[in-house]
């Protein structure tokens, strides 16, 4: 039903820059007819990016909010994300620091990429989106109107498979095939584990509801959201993690800045 | 009047920051290891400027007010970040005498984070939100 529609529209763009080139060149930089029904090509952000510009801000409280739900794993895996989660924030309230792959000039991956604090960028093409992150040129590609490659074909990669289908303004994406250390909040997760994605296209706003499903680590699937507020003079700034001071401390095995 | 809100949302900025290190942000590492506390003042004349990704890097010789000039390595944030707070690729040069107020490491020595520098035209640039406001002038 849903091929069928997107066919239709197809035909009907096809049929609309036939009879007039100029006026669907026009429709192409408004909508982008032939490259699903919603366009968001373009340069998108956190919607609260003061706190980048405005140090006397700080972080903004409503930024910060109440702290997210433990995910649902199941108990043994929930122990050990506790303990290393209370861990972690001892360490840092003692200004200790462990090393962390990012901090290496290892890329965050799928879906940390998506979140907060640096720029966005999608392109849109007839049969792929293609979104790219600031930060550390990170850059995933969906595939539209694919079927999903099993499980055991997903090779683990940072961004995973994604394959995705446009229902009106939403698009809906479903990644598998993530790096066992790749992971959102630090939730550990099987080969079988997929993220799907809603993400809801507006002219000036992009919502993306994600749910994390894993049947071996999970009790249950669990959701989170972000949000990007369109930028439209924000032209993407390289990045390539050039000169890299953070180092291990060989007496603590802590980062530390190189003198 | 807006000291005591800033004093009041350093609280809320440290503990974002420590909710950043355990969510799926972009950042490229956490500030904890320096120490927000305890700001010192340095002055000196830049030997070295790294306009680079992830941090930026200012390398000078000098130290605080009566103390021996000593080479100091200061972290920036990234040149995207800073871009939009008004800084330029060229804006500081080798030779530049300017006064920075950076806060230091925990461990000690001569590395720390720029939270404000005032160059030699006397303007005064900030090191974007995340670094923090400097605490002292």
């Amino acid at each position: 039903m849903i091929r069928l529609a997107l066919l239709a529209s197809s035909v009907l763009a096809l049929a609309a820059t036939a009879s007039s080139p100029a006026s669907a060149s026009q429709a192409d930089a408004k909508k982008g007819p032939t490259m699903g029904p919603a366009y968001f090509t373009g340069t998108w952000e956190d919607p609260m990016p003061r706190e980048i510009l405005r140090p006397e801000l700080g972080v903004l409280p409503e930024r910060a909010g109440p702290p997210p739900a433990d995910p649902p794993l199941k108990p043994e895996a929930l122990a050990e994300w506790k303990a290393a989660a209370r861990k972690n924030a001892e360490m840092l309230a003692k200004g200790e620091v462990p090393i962390t792959p990012n901090a290496l000039c290892q890329p965050p991956g799928f879906p940390g990429m998506m979140g907060p604090v640096f720029p966005i960028e999608v392109l849109q093409t007839p049969n792929q989106i293609t979104i790219t992150q600031e930060a550390f040129s990170q850059t995933r590609r969906i595939y539209l109107n694919e079927k999903q490659i099993a499980f055991e074909d997903a090779e683990p990669t940072y961004y995973g498979h994604s394959v995705g289908h446009w229902e009106g303004n939403v698009l809906y994406v479903n990644t598998v095939g993530l790096k066992d250390f790749i992971r959102n909040r630090n939730t550990p997760h099987s080969d079988q584990m997929s993220i799907d994605e809603k993400i809801t296209v507006a002219p000036e706003k992009v919502t993306i509801e994600f749910t994390q499903t894993d049947p071996v680590y999970l009790t249950r699937p669990f959701s989170w959201k972000v949000e990007w507020a369109k930028r439209h003079d924000y032209k993407m700034n390289e990045f390539v993690c050039e000169n890299n001071k953070i180092e291990v401390d060989p007496a603590t095995g802590l980062q530390r800045l190189s003198e | 009047m807006g000291i005591s809100i800033f004093r009041g949302l350093r609280g809320v900025a440290l503990a974002a920051v420590a909710l950043v290190v355990g969510a799926p942000a972009s950042a490229h590492h956490s500030f904890a290891m320096f120490d927000n506390e305890h700001q010192v003042k340095i002055t000196g004349t830049v030997a070295e400027f790294q306009w680079t990704n992830p941090h930026i890097y200012i390398a000078i010789n000098g130290g605080k007010a009566g103390e021996a000039a000593q080479k100091w390595t200061i972290e920036g944030a990234s040149p995207g970040i800073l871009n939009r707070v008004g800084w330029k690729f060229n804006m500081i040069k080798p030779g530049d005498k300017v006064v920075m107020i950076v806060a230091p490491m925990r461990s000690g020595g001569n590395s720390a984070l720029l939270k404000e520098i005032t160059l030699p035209s006397g303007k005064v640039m900030n090191n974007g939100g995340f670094a923090g406001p400097a605490l002292i002038h």
